[in-house]
């Protein structure tokens, strides 16, 4: 049995020896090694190739076991046929680690799982771990470790992932950038020769750095024990994962592809449901559930309440939501009487709380205010609560004197309003703080301050609340299973 | 237990319908009341004595198809209706039908499966769905793996498309849940507690006045070969 500190080595290695480092800048031995270095790691980085004695202006070794210095980490990026006796090589010196970038290996026929499976006798017999082979490689914020294939700096935050494409999982770390979502662990899980998912779920599950997990899957080998492991750790955090191969197509694209096992689909989405893992179905929703997840408490209940400008999207959320079996419940009269106040005399008088075309702040922030307060709901999704963009005026409008002149006026008041978004921002998140509830903002509009919202302010904004309502749902999904009874 | 060890001697792969219920009834499973008639007499008897209506059934562990083959005769409400019943059951030309089960008749309101199925990876697990004729063709049904907490029982529930079908329609009072789970749960623990049940289906699972019961049932074997 595979024990944390094993894997501390590899996510907190004190020093990397890299075996392959190439000064070709077309050879991975070359970007990663860059990757490494741009990421500014913490620990000492041997590079290691027999024909050279300085790389980038750092010494060179002959060899692995040359390195003046005991090794956590060994990052092995040669031909797949070289490995077997590079991993002996590691063994005689005490590597912990080793991350086989190498390809060419079980996944492309028998010749190639015969070759991984001597790397993986080999390593056992040195009581060594391999991440891979055929891996992107490996990330970790604390020491800066970015040991990976593409040129990705992923920002700080609580995600760690593990993905069984190197691939798909890069690309989050991309859109996680673009996103504002910052990661603590990344793994891309390869082959899973040695480690595999289950080994990474249970490290992040103790991993107190790690808030969130999140994980792509094609499937898991036989008499694995994930499941096991997931029933305690989705107890203590969220475990997200974005399941591929659900169909038949898929499922034979996946065989090709990881290996995954014909386990049927069905039943391990199943499984997945019972230990309390929370199964994602698109890229852009792993994202989104990552974001409301990481940033936003868990809601105590499914009780939704919606605030909007404009009717029609109130009338759509609402939809949603009770598709979702979200329930947007009737206002008490006592709130009413409060909105009174507030509102125009033809607002919605209800709950989705239709402000019927107030696009003024206050009474804005007012009415998320009333409703986050409430005791009734356990959610609020606001919606249009950003103006940005929208009240943007042409100041090159032909016309009278007195036309333009209003347009340049009503442009300052308008920008003067897009700089008091950052006040609603602002107050989103301290309700959010008050309440424990998540208040989700909607942005509709033309749009590019989400990252903004979520770094600068603390506030889980979408574009649409289509995706608002599903993020709010995986969230009520969870609370469902935390609520359940832990039967033994 | 031996009715699953003496079929097996036997050298049988799957258990009669009465059998597959006997078994299931002793692992608390709600079934119809029934009984074997071997000849014409008995067979009028016994339903005398449960009340019609009555159905008649082909018996015995080859015949898992009944009502493909017309071994099955509905809703039988005198004596002569059973006794036509039964000599025309037994005098099936291609089958030979030596025994007959007279079962209660279960109107019902509601069909619903109920199963357990066995996975390389996973072990026993459980299903739930849809049941008669509309198993197959919307296959409208959810899975677990055993063993089955009473919270994943209620959830499988959930997890059908026609869950709306459990409850209170036209008259008729919702499916009692707790007992619906509770067949559930001792699918899952009837797949842990015994290698030699390959297989189970329960279909249908029929609802009268809430209360789930087997109306028709299979248990497949494993000789362990």
């Amino acid at each position: 049995m595979l024990s944390k500190t094993d894997l501390d080595k590899l996510f907190n290695p004190r020093n990397i020896a890299f075996i392959g480092a190439s000064e070709n800048p077309f050879k991975w031995g070359f970007i990663i090694v860059l990757n490494i270095l741009k990421g500014q790691f913490r620990g000492k980085l041997y590079p290691v190739n027999p024909n050279m004695t300085s790389l980038l202006g750092i010494p060179c070794y002959p060899s692995v076991k040359a390195v003046p210095d005991s090794v956590d980490l060994a990052v092995i990026t040669t031909p797949a046929k070289t490995v077997p006796a590079l991993i002996d090589q590691c063994g005689e010196k005490g590597v912990a680690n080793v991350v086989v970038i190498s390809s060419d290996f079980s996944e492309t026929g028998p010749e190639g799982a015969r070759l991984e499976k001597d790397v993986v006798n080999r390593a056992r017999r040195h009581n060594m771990h391999i991440v891979g082979p055929n891996t992107m490689g490996v990330y970790s914020a604390g020491p800066r470790l970015n040991a990976l294939m593409p040129p990705v700096a992923p920002l700080d935050g609580g995600l760690s992932m593990f993905s069984q494409s190197g691939n798909v999982g890069v690309q989050m770390l991309y859109w996680g950038n673009s996103k504002g979502l910052g990661f603590e662990k990344f793994v891309s899980s390869g082959n899973e020769a040695d480690l595999t998912c289950e080994d990474y779920l249970a490290y992040f599950g103790d991993d107190e750095a790690t808030k969130v997990v999140l994980a792509y899957m094609e499937g898991i080998k036989p008499g694995s024990n994930l499941l096991d492991v997931a029933r305690g750790v989705c107890r203590k955090k969220p475990v997200l994962v974005f399941k591929g191969g659900r169909t038949d197509t898929g499922g034979r694209a996946a065989a090709s592809h990881s290996g995954a096992m014909a386990v049927s689909s069905r039943l391990l989405r199943a499984a997945f449901r019972q230990a309390g893992i929370i199964e994602i179905e698109d890229s852009q929703g792993l994202m989104d559930a990552a974001k409301a997840f990481s940033s936003y408490p868990v809601p105590r209940g499914n009780r939704v309440g919606i605030l909007t400008r404009g009717g029609g999207w109130g009338v759509i959320t609402a939809d949603i939501c009770e598709e979702r079996e979200l329930v947007v419940p009737s206002l008490p009269d006592e709130l009413i009487r409060r909105l009174n106040e507030i509102l125009p005399p033809f607002w919605s008088h209800g709950n989705p709380v239709d402000m019927a075309a107030n696009i003024l702040l206050e009474p804005f922030m007012e009415c998320m205010e009333i409703l986050a307060e409430w005791d009734g709901v356990d959610s609020v999704i606001a919606l249009g609560g950003s103006i940005q963009g929208v009240f943007d005026f042409d100041a090159k409008v032909e016309g009278t004197k007195e036309l333009k002149e209003t347009v340049v006026l009503a442009r300052e008041v308008a920008r003067e309003y897009t700089t008091q978004h950052d006040v609603v921002l602002d107050h989103t998140r301290d309700l959010v703080d008050r309440t424990g509830k998540p208040v989700i903002a909607v942005t509709l509009g033309d749009y590019d301050g989400f990252k903004s919202d979520l770094r600068d302010h603390g506030v889980v904004s979408y574009s649409t609340p289509e995706r608002a309502v599903r993020a709010l749902k995986r969230m009520v999904d969870y609370r469902r299973f935390l609520d359940s009874p832990v039967e033994l | 237990m031996n009715i699953l060890e003496e079929a097996l001697k036997r050298g049988e792969k799957t258990l009669s319908e009465h059998d597959s219920k006997l078994f299931l009834a002793e692992h608390g499973i709600p079934v119809t009341k029934e009984q074997v008639a071997v000849d014409e007499d008995e067979a009028a008897g016994i339903a005398g004595e449960m009340g019609y209506p009555v159905v008649l059934k082909g018996s015995g562990s080859e015949l898992a198809h009944k009502t493909e083959m017309n071994l099955i005769a509905l809703d039988l409400r005198t004596e002569q209706e059973v006794r036509d019943a039964f000599r025309r059951l037994t005098g099936h030309s291609e089958t030979p039908v030596k025994e007959v089960l007279v079962q209660q008749m279960v109107k019902g309101d509601r069909e619903l499966v109920v199963g357990l199925t066995r996975d390389p990876q996973f072990g026993p697990c459980v299903m739930f769905g849809l049941g008669g004729i509309f198993t197959e063709v919307l296959e409208d049904v959810s899975f677990r793996v055993a063993p089955l907490s009473r919270w994943d029982a209620h959830d499988m529930m959930e997890d059908i498309r026609a869950k709306k079908i459990l409850n209170a329609f036209r008259g008729k009072p919702a499916v009692d849940r707790e007992k619906l789970a509770d067949i559930l749960i001792a699918i899952g623990k009837i797949g842990l507690d015994y290698d030699a049940v390959k297989e189970i289906d329960i279909n249908p699972l029929k609802v009268l006045d809430g209360m789930p019961i087997a109306v028709d049932a299979l248990v497949v074997l494993d000789d362990g070969k």
